[in-house]
């Protein structure tokens, strides 16, 4: 894919309460292995696996900013809800802390847990009505899968990230990060379980850098 | 002949052994035949059943451990099913993995022993253990909830990769109680999300049994695997020996025997084996079934003293058999050793005879020729003498009359001996016969008339019925003789007042002459010796004559292919009747 030059100004999430302050942004595009026709599992399921690989389809990229920032006070909280015995959203990406309830929203029982080493917990089955609504803080970086008990074929990600700057990339894998600190960074692309690419950058209060991820 | 035989019997003798041995050799054969065919008739029939009752135990093991293998199968299924594992699996939390299979496979791992029909049935697993992606083992963290196993135990379990089937395997367990053996199923898990193989499940059972069936006792079924024997029902010592044989001759049964024999007990057995998990990646291991062979070694024990005492019987039989046929065969053989022997002494006997026979025929020959001539010589001196005497004038009567006697009696014994020189040669065959036509009927006319003219008392009367001109064939001087004999006989022999009839006749080319005279007859008894050399029948004591008139007139006869026989002598009559051949008077008449 060798599309450039065309920034499109599309807004990117607007998830940072801290924006307010930031003086540069990032913009540019993460290339991205081309969609499956035929997934191996089921189409309608955002999170799929090709060699034991977890990647969403269509694929999409999590572009994030990595140094050390301070800590926020609060986070806002976060859901992932199951409907149609598919977790909505599929991805998240998340700052450490953050608190993610798990709604149910099918007429059926769901029961959500996890192995993954960054969170392991388990809600155990509980139905649409169940109060309150099952939660869980993710505390650790990392990639966490998350599974139902009672649907093996159900998939969510949870990418816990230690930086509140981070953004998902549209299916064209263009992104653009706002409000960002001054500074020599990191900028990083999850694109997929085993797949994160990284470029530094430099950031100048005011002027936009442009990080591309062939 | 007692004595003559005894070469012939003891031939005989030889005989009949000969023909007993190759009898009884053909017998002993035949039960030699019987005895191998016997023998190998039982012990393939022997193991022929066995290995049937092999297969069909084997094939109702191999149903239940089919029947158990689907179960696993079927569970294994189920279990990668589970998220939770899958998950454990595929988000590398090994420590979740078993916490998360144990309530899974809690059923399992139930404490309670199923029964040993029950084994397939339900499925009670000893142990398991989960493999990783290369085939080793992860080891369970709590050891007695996943059944608890040996350290070299559970390294025997791992794989050198993951399989794409159901494998199984055999491991032993050394523990303080003594060896175990498990008979262990790998079963892969598939990945839900890939498809590929990221674990395997290990399940360790209790392996199955061969259930000794009504009507094989005996039997005896293990395994043998990791070179070892696991047989409980053999004691151990017992099952020690046995392990030692077998793997004594294990690379044979790799080598395809499908049994072999081995002791168990000091007692003979029959080993098969069936390897239980062949393509497997966990080691070879064999199910063995022992079967004692009392049973089919009694049988043949049996058997064989059943043909060995057949084979006796027969053997006696045959014996006596032999026996008898070789007197029967040998009898001939011994009357004909017999008869010729009897043949050759007759033979010898009268090969004798005629030796001494001849010998005497020749000395009487040349003695009679010889006394011919010696008497011959002095006899014409003695006539010459007598004559010249005679022709003297000076004597007296009586001397004339003496001398003319003595003369006589000189022609009476120069006649005598000139019939001895006669049959001397003819004897000796030397006489030749000049045969020619002889004139018969001159002949007897010529002797008649001599007759007449001699000076004799006696009156007889003479009847002639001869035909002229009757011709025979035979040397004059002979002939001549014969009849003279015949002629001279009658007259000799005749009463005064008496008669001699001669007729002749020609009958079928001979000439019959006879000759009959009156007169005393011929003692019946003295008739058949009459032509005997030197005989002389006691009518006629009284008579002058030397007894080789009629001899040699019948020899004469007979050399001239005639005959000279006595017709009958009876009633103051008898007749001779002399045969000879005729000439035809036609072809005479030129000369």
């Amino acid at each position: 894919m060798s599309l450039r030059g065309c920034l499109s100004l599309s807004a990117a999430f607007a998830l940072l309460p801290t924006a307010i302050f930031a003086q540069a942004s990032i913009e540019g595009r993460v290339e991205l292995p081309k969609s499956h026709a035929a997934p191996v599992m089921a189409k309608r399921y955002e999170i799929v696996t090709h060699g034991g690989v977890l990647s969403t389809e269509p694929p999409v990229a999590v572009v994030y900013l990595e140094g050390f920032f301070a800590k926020p006070t609060s986070l806002p909280l976060k859901q992932i809800g199951q409907k149609n015995l598919t977790f909505v959203p599929s991805l998240l990406p998340v700052q450490v802390g953050t608190k993610i309830e798990f709604p149910n929203f099918d007429d059926t029982y769901h029961s959500i847990f996890s192995y993954s080493p960054a969170k392991r917990f388990d809600l155990g089955r509980y139905r649409p009505e169940e109060r309150p609504i099952p939660s869980e803080i993710f505390d650790k970086a990392g990639l966490v899968t998350l599974r139902c008990d009672i649907h093996e074929h159900m998939r969510g990600l949870v990418l816990v990230l230690d930086t509140p700057y981070f953004v998902v990339s549209d299916p064209e894998g263009r992104y653009r990060l706002r409000g960002l600190p001054s500074g020599h960074y990191a900028v990083k692309a999850w694109v997929d379980s085993k797949t994160t690419r990284e470029q530094p950058v430099e950031l100048k209060s005011g002027q936009t850098a442009h990080i591309d991820f062939p | 002949m007692s004595l003559e035989s005894s070469p012939g019997k003891s031939k005989t003798a030889a005989f009949r052994t000969k023909l007993s041995a190759a009898m009884m050799l053909v017998i002993a054969a035949i039960t030699a035949f019987g005895f191998y065919l016997a023998q190998r008739n039982v012990s393939h029939n022997a193991e022929r059943e066995l290995r049937e009752n092999f297969r069909t135990e084997i094939s109702a093991l191999d149903k239940l451990l089919a029947l158990r293998q689907s179960a696993v199968t079927e569970r294994c299924r189920t279990l990668a099913a589970n998220p939770r594992i899958h998950a454990a699996l595929e988000d590398n939390a090994i420590d979740l993995l078993y916490p998360s299979a144990k309530d899974e496979l809690r059923d399992l791992m139930k404490n309670q022993q199923p029964s040993a029909d029950q084994v397939a049935s339900t499925l009670h697993a000893k142990f398991y253990r989960f493999l990783d992606n290369h085939g080793a083992v992860l080891p369970a963290p709590n050891p007695p909830d996943f059944g608890a196993l040996s350290s070299a135990a559970e390294a025997q379990l791992a794989l050198k990769k993951l399989p794409e089937t159901q494998q199984i395997g055999y491991v032993t367990n050394s523990d303080s109680s003594g060896d175990t053996i498990y008979e262990v199923t790998a079963v892969p898990i598939f990945s839900t999300e890939t498809g590929e193989v990221i674990s395997a499940l290990v399940f360790g059972f209790k392996p199955l049994e061969i259930l000794p069936q009504t009507g094989v006792t005996g039997m005896k079924s293990g395994i043998w695997a990791n070179d070892r024997l696991h047989l409980p029902s053999l004691g151990r010592s017992e099952a020690g020996s046995l392990a030692r044989a077998i793997a004594g001759v294990f690379t044979d049964l790799k080598q395809g025997k499908k049994s072999l024999r081995v002791t168990v007990n000091g007692e003979p057995h029959l080993l098969f084996y069936k390897q239980l998990n062949p393509a497997s990646l966990f080691p070879p291991a064999y199910e063995i079934c022992i079967y004692p062979l009392a049973a089919p070694l009694a049988q043949l024990h049996r058997l064989r003293w059943q043909i060995g005492g057949a084979g006796g019987l027969l053997l006696l039989g045959g014996f006596v058999a032999s026996h008898f046929i070789a007197v029967r065969f040998s009898r001939p053989v011994e009357q004909l050793a017999v008869d010729s022997e009897k043949n050759r002494t007759q033979r010898r006997q009268a090969e004798a005879a005629l030796a001494s026979t001849t010998e005497r025929l020749e000395r009487s020959t040349r003695y009679s020729a010889d006394a011919s001539h010696q008497l011959k010589s002095p006899l014409t001196v003695l006539r010459a003498g007598l004559e010249a005497l005679l022709s003297r004038e000076d004597f007296n009567p009586e001397t004339y009359e003496e001398l003319s006697t003595l003369l006589h009696h000189t022609h009476r014994l120069s006649g005598v001996i000139e019939d001895l020189l006669l049959l001397s040669r003819m004897d000796t065959g030397h006489l030749q016969i000049d045969s020619s036509p002889v004139d018969l009927s001159r002949l007897v006319e010529e002797w008649l008339d001599d007759l007449e003219a001699l000076p004799d008392s006696l009156e007889v009367k003479i009847e002639k019925e001869v035909p002229a001109d009757l011709y025979v064939a035979g040397e004059r001087r002979y002939t001549s003789l014969i009849v003279q004999n015949l002629l001279e006989n009658a007259r000799k022999y005749n009463r005064n007042g008496g008669s001699i009839r001669v007729r002749a006749r020609s009958k079928d080319g001979e000439i019959h002459l006879e000759v009959g005279n009156t007169g005393p007859p011929i003692p019946p008894d003295a008739q058949s010796h009459i032509f005997e050399r030197f005989r002389r029948a006691a009518t006629g004591s009284g008579v002058a004559g030397h007894g080789l008139g009629l001899n040699l007139a019948r020899e004469l006869a007979l050399l001239h292919g005639g005959d000279l026989k006595l017709v009958r002598s009876e009633n103051d009559w008898t007749e001779f009747e002399l045969r000879l051949r005729a000439v035809e008077s036609e072809t005479i008449r030129p000369t």
